[in-house]
């Protein structure tokens, strides 16, 4: 009895495993392009939208989605509507596997835009099929060199200047500035901190003995930065560089302020461009009451930060403009900042590039368009955007925080703004003599 | 599917046959459903193994635990380490890491087995908070970034035939199978027994011969080694070991799992494994373009209003209350 069952299960296991093993050797067949239907562009995006490196940075997706929605009411892209799913990854590296999987493999989307994050977006490169694929990863939301790296991750383009290039132009201008104070600084322990040490080497940095700090990412809501602030404080350093997240920065100044910082505690702060929006930071500083704001404001007055967009409070820029009027319509409710003015100008340079893709657009023809046209696409930028060796901007400038929140350009006037390339064999930093394209007319690209 | 009742139970060699069986159909139906499904059900597999896991501890050997993350980040940094500073092959580190997490289980079973109750639910709760931080400070595990844990593709020719998430569905299957029938087995050996007797009353236990305090450790010891594979297969899923995908949430989420699924029933290990993935995912796409807020919250709402309502109704999980109405009936 026993027996002939087993030889039964045995006969339906051996059928089955063949079975299994031809369907499995059957190629998927040819597809139309993912995403891409005769009335849709799909475009996926992971990001922080909650959780506690996610304040400011979760304003980029929806500031992103309000430009589409201008663009597709304008038409959209050869009548092609722009939809974006926007998934939260919370800034964990496993999510970012998942939430990725979800966007290419379910939601079949055309290309991803925007996605934040170092370590989120390696683990996503590593394990998604982004590369198997070929799926176009715009402007990733990092500036992790080691993205711009066309070998190993052909379809991946980034946004941000490199974390090296803003180390290496921190450097010469705290060189230049403040020759001979002490310098400290204070970085995320991964790859976006370990990119920024290796510019300040480039660029000739040192640091004073007991003045290199760190802290592990997202755990600074949790466990506070004292013992790191209190170490920079008995370092003597007299320059402090703050190289991490908004809701670090905002913990470093408020555990900064409790240190004496503002009355005999006194400091020049550098704060790192992804982590300096004053906007969030005076959100994050539980600013309030009036009061609580004042006392914000006292402890950013006179910081240094450094951007590769106009000033967002820069009223009389073109770009600037035109970005407040689509977001005082087209984002609701949604204070205007610096993480929208991102969110905004990522995304007309995206529908430039999905123009130049052609009419009917694949993933290869967007792709190549975007290394061959890159770097003549209009965008709020002050320094070329580096595309054809899928580099993003290459330049900053640097500003001071006045007693209003507001960054604008160290000596006045127009931002001076320095270049340089990712390259750690030297520190060479010039002023770059760019000149930014025109916006175009009604902020509605018509590029081909 | 491999139910396993006090009254009635198949023997070992019927259960080998069943999983085979069920092995086979989720072979063959891997190749008919879409990958990003294969994804969640490789997700849904390395989930049932952690939930089995807690299923013996508590549900068996009555200890409660609130740190099983923990002990699956133990057997995922041993084996990405077996990797990475070793340099061997991935299938023998996934012995690795069940040996890890079981020998550290049985050096933390020895301290907590003298703890119960609340205190043990204590004590485990600061692993589950401790070992990540912990992992994130020392400098070979990688910080926060992590570890690299790559299965890697499908062996010579299959490698471009069969899709990594086939590949990875199929391991993570394998060892949730072989979990599986190694726990039902256990539940119904001697040892099975001893536990629940221990966890029934241990002074009635300790009369019959029983030692109550080797009972404890040796569940602990066993639990950890299942949290040990559950904690590699999920690394497998998304290539990556690091401290923030080992956090309290996790350890939480997975007694969510079991006690949704019905804790004291390896049966309802498979129900609490799909609410845990698949809820998510299913809310999120319903509400995510209503807003996105929402979205990020409601799973998490939706997943403790059902585990009050499980605590309300049926306190002993829905696969134990189907298995009262049947023997009722």
């Amino acid at each position: 009895m026993i027996r002939a069952l087993k030889k039964r299960i045995l006969a339906g296991v051996s059928l089955l495993a063949v079975t299994g093993l031809v369907v499995s050797g059957i190629p998927a067949q040819g597809a139309a392009t993912p995403g891409v239907t005769k009335d849709t562009i799909t475009l996926g995006m992971s990001s922080a939208q909650s959780g506690a490196a996610s304040p400011g940075y979760n304003k980029v997706g929806p500031a992103m989605r309000a430009y589409f929605n201008y663009i597709n009411e304008k038409g959209g892209v050869y009548g092609r509507k722009i939809e974006l799913k926007l998934e939260d990854d919370k800034y964990v590296p496993t999510n970012a596997v998942n939430k990725v999987n979800k966007l290419i493999l379910r939601d079949k989307v055309f290309a991803l835009v925007g996605n934040l994050g170092t370590a989120t977006h390696t683990a996503a490169l590593k394990k998604t099929p982004i590369i198997k694929q070929s799926v176009p990863d715009l402007f990733v939301n990092t500036g992790y060199s080691g993205f711009a790296n066309p070998k190993k991750y052909p379809t991946t383009f980034m946004y941000l200047p490199s974390y090296i290039m803003e180390a290496k132009i921190m450097a010469k201008y705290i060189k230049d500035k403040f020759p001979d104070k002490k310098v400290g600084i204070l970085y995320q322990d991964d790859d976006f901190g370990k990119d920024g040490l290796a510019g300040f080497k480039a660029g000739g940095l040192t640091f004073v003995a007991g003045g290199t700090q760190k802290y592990a990412s997202l755990s600074q809501a949790t466990v506070g930065l004292t013992a790191q602030m209190t170490a920079l404080k008995s370092s003597g350093a007299e320059v402090i560089i703050l190289f991490g997240v908004t809701s670090a920065t905002a913990v470093a100044m408020r555990t900064a302020a409790g240190l004496g910082y503002g009355t005999t505690w006194g400091p020049q702060f550098i704060m790192g461009s992804v982590g300096a929006d004053p906007t969030t930071l005076l959100t994050l500083a539980g600013a309030t009451t009036p009061a609580l704001q004042a006392a914000t404001l006292r402890s950013l007055t006179g910081a240094l930060s450094l951007s590769f967009l106009p000033a967002a409070t820069d009223t009389e820029d073109e770009y600037v403009k035109k970005f407040i009027e689509i977001n005082t319509t087209y984002n609701k409710g949604v204070p205007w900042d610096n993480n929208v003015l991102v969110g905004m100008n990522q995304a007309l340079l995206i529908v430039q590039a999905l123009r130049a893709a052609g009419e009917n657009p694949t993933r290869a023809s967007l792709i190549s368009a975007l290394k061959s046209k890159g770097g003549t696409f209009a965008s709020a930028g002050y320094s070329k955007l580096e595309s054809a060796n899928n580099v993003g901007y290459t330049g900053y400038w640097v500003g001071r925080y006045n007693s209003t929140g507001v960054i604008a350009p160290v000596d006045g006037g127009k931002p001076v703004v320095y270049t340089t390339d990712s390259s750690t064999a030297n520190g060479d930093v010039a002023v770059s003599t760019f000149t930014r394209p025109a916006m175009p007319a009604d902020g509605v690209p018509t590029n081909k | 599917m491999l139910v396993v009742r006090s009254s009635h139970k198949p023997s070992a060699t019927k259960r080998t046959i069943l999983a085979l069986i069920v092995g086979i159909i989720l072979f063959v139906g891997s190749n008919f459903i879409d990958e990003y499904r294969i994804f969640q059900g490789a997700q849904v597999a390395a989930y049932l193994v952690g939930i089995v896991s807690i299923v013996l501890l508590t549900g068996y050997s009555g200890q409660i635990t609130l740190g099983q993350g923990a002990f699956m980040a133990v057997g995922s940094y041993s084996a990405a380490l077996a990797v990475q500073e070793f340099g061997l092959p991935i299938w023998i580190t996934f012995f690795i890491a069940v040996l890890a997490a079981a020998l550290f289980g049985a050096i933390i079973g020895i301290s907590a087995g003298r703890l119960s109750g609340p205190y043990l639910a204590g004590a485990t709760l600061a692993f589950a908070v401790g070992i990540p931080a912990l992992a994130n400070a020392i400098p070979i595990l990688g910080g926060e970034q992590g570890l690299s844990f790559d299965i890697g593709y499908a062996p010579g020719k299959y490698a471009d035939t069969v899709s990594p998430y086939k590949w990875l569905f199929w391991i993570c299957a394998l060892c949730a199978i072989i979990a599986v029938v190694i726990a039902v087995n256990i539940t119904s050996s001697g040892l099975g027994r001893q536990w629940r007797a221990v966890r029934a009353h241990e002074t009635a236990a300790a009369l019959c011969g029983i030692n109550p305090a080797r009972s404890k450790v040796m569940a602990f010891t066993v639990s950890s080694g299942f949290a040990g594979l559950a904690g590699v297969s999920f690394s497998a899923t998304v290539g990556l070991v690091s401290p923030s995908g080992f956090t309290l949430a996790l350890s939480f989420l997975l007694l969510t799992g079991a006690i949704l699924g019905g804790i004291s029933h390896i049966s309802g290990a498979l129900g609490g494994a799909i609410i845990v993935v698949i809820i998510p995912t299913v809310f999120e796409s319903w509400t995510e373009e209503a807003s996105l807020g929402v979205a990020t919250y409601l799973p998490g709402i939706i997943v403790s209003a059902l585990l009050l309502l499980s605590i309300a109704l049926a306190p002993e999980g829905p696969s134990e209350a189907l298995h009262k109405l049947r023997r009722k009936h």
